[in-house]
């Protein structure tokens, strides 16, 4: 299925050593799009994974991070207004 | 779902936050994204360090080396994890025995020539003129299951092989002067074209057959040499039609790909980087795309039909069920 992630760490204590590390886990998984934003394909058992790996950081009083997810790309349009960031998702460099 | 990366861009490639990031050397990056990936091209200058192949190792990422032309040089193979002495020994026992050796050899060619068939039968339905040419294929076919040793069967498959070519030349809308199969160096578009594509199918085997237990350099149909993955080539084989013969023909026929994409001067031999990146890019797409599997009952994608290849050969292997060569069913 393909997913969008986005999250918002709160700066209050240890807010930056959690963002960096949000930031690093959500990398292996999903490319990174803009700031707090990710997104990819992934399968259910990586998405699992991936927030077992998220919830060893997230504060469930402080932070969050929501997905969307769309059964298949296909099912998703994407426009983009101002810079076109197509080449982002792109497997090829 | 996994990807695969193909990386043009000469660069650096180093492990960085627990990715593997590509960098130009303007600045610009990639983040490949590790638990995503299934296997890395290189086509441009790269460097890289122990710790990148460390991680890719861990990762079991297996990467494949091009050189500036294009050619298919090398892999980098990680260390195998999926490994079993009991299907090994069992492999060998296959290719050592010798009629047992042609049973898989045979399925191999008999898939690989219907496969061919339903090509040149596809064109002939769309108007082209390949009455003369089936009617060779049906016949040769027919010899296939008579054939004593690997030898005699390599001979069939050469015949298949050079019938079929003869029907290249009224397939493809191009004029092009293409006879006959010509390797090191290629000597016209097809030519060329078909040294490509076949490098990366044997690429993608190698990347399937990575994942099954299956040794790659224990072979049937080809003969198991030293410094090859020969397992990859057999399997390849069956593919071929389907993923190469019908590419090329509908890159040539839409004009996607044209004299303008090859260089010259040195006799259509080599592509240019942007014909590269287009046929990988048709390349990549077919792979992707999926069909409704018959027994499996959900959708496969064309590189899953490899994946599917290797487990049957396991199967008929271990004794369980007969190997059933992959044939066109659409």
């Amino acid at each position: 299925m393909y997913i969008i992630l986005i999250y918002d760490i709160s700066t209050e204590g240890s807010g930056a050593r959690i963002s960096r590390n949000v930031f690093k886990i959500c990398k292996k998984y999903l490319t990174h799009v803009q700031k707090s934003v990710f997104e990819g394909e992934l399968t259910q058992s990586k998405l699992k994974k991936l927030q077992i790996e998220l919830s060893e950081f997230i504060r469930d009083d402080m932070d969050s991070v929501v997905v969307f997810n769309s059964t298949q790309r296909r099912w998703l349009k994407k426009d983009f207004w101002g810079m076109n960031e197509e080449e982002k998702t792109s497997t090829f460099f | 779902m996994v990807e695969s990366y193909y990386l043009f861009s000469s660069g650096e490639l180093k492990r960085k936050d627990n990715v593997v990031r590509m960098t130009a050397p303007d600045g610009r990056f990639k983040d490949i994204k590790i638990e995503m990936t299934r296997d890395i091209y290189l086509f441009g200058e790269t460097s890289m360090n122990t710790k990148c192949l460390n991680f890719l190792s861990t990762n079991k990422i297996p990467m494949h080396l091009f050189n500036y032309y294009g050619y298919y040089t090398g892999s980098f193979y990680p260390k195998e994890v999926n490994i079993s002495g009991n299907l090994l020994i069992r492999q060998v026992e296959h290719y050592t025995d010798e009629t047992r050796r042609l049973i898989i050899a045979k399925e191999i060619i008999y898939s690989a020539s219907y496969n061919i068939y339903r090509n040149v039968r596809y064109y002939h339905q769309r108007g082209k003129d390949l009455e003369t040419q089936l009617d060779q294929l049906k016949a040769l076919r027919k010899l296939i299951s008579r054939a004593k040793n690997i030898q005699e069967l390599m001979g069939i498959e050469g015949n298949i092989h050079q019938v079929y070519y003869t029907c290249w030349a009224i397939v493809v809308n191009q004029k092009i002067d293409f006879q006959k199969r010509v390797k090191r160096p290629p000597d016209n578009m097809i030519n060329t074209l078909i040294s490509f594509l076949n490098s990366l199918v044997y690429t993608s085997c190698l990347s399937e057959i990575y994942v099954s237990q299956l040794n790659p350099t224990i072979s049937y149909l080809h003969s198991a040499s030293d410094r090859r993955f020969s397992l990859s080539l057999d399997i390849a084989e069956i593919f071929k039609p389907i993923l190469v013969d019908r590419l090329i023909f509908s890159l040539l026929n839409k004009k996607v790909i044209s004299e303008s994409d090859f260089d010259t001067e040195s006799n259509f031999c080599y592509l240019k980087k942007n014909a590269q990146q287009k046929i990988l890019k048709a390349y990549n797409e077919r792979l992707e795309k999926t069909i409704k599997h018959r027994e499996l009952k959900r959708h496969i994608s064309y590189r899953h039909l490899m994946r599917l290849e290797c487990y049957k050969l396991i199967k008929h292997l271990m004794n369980d069920k007969n190997y059933e060569g992959f044939k066109i069913w659409w």
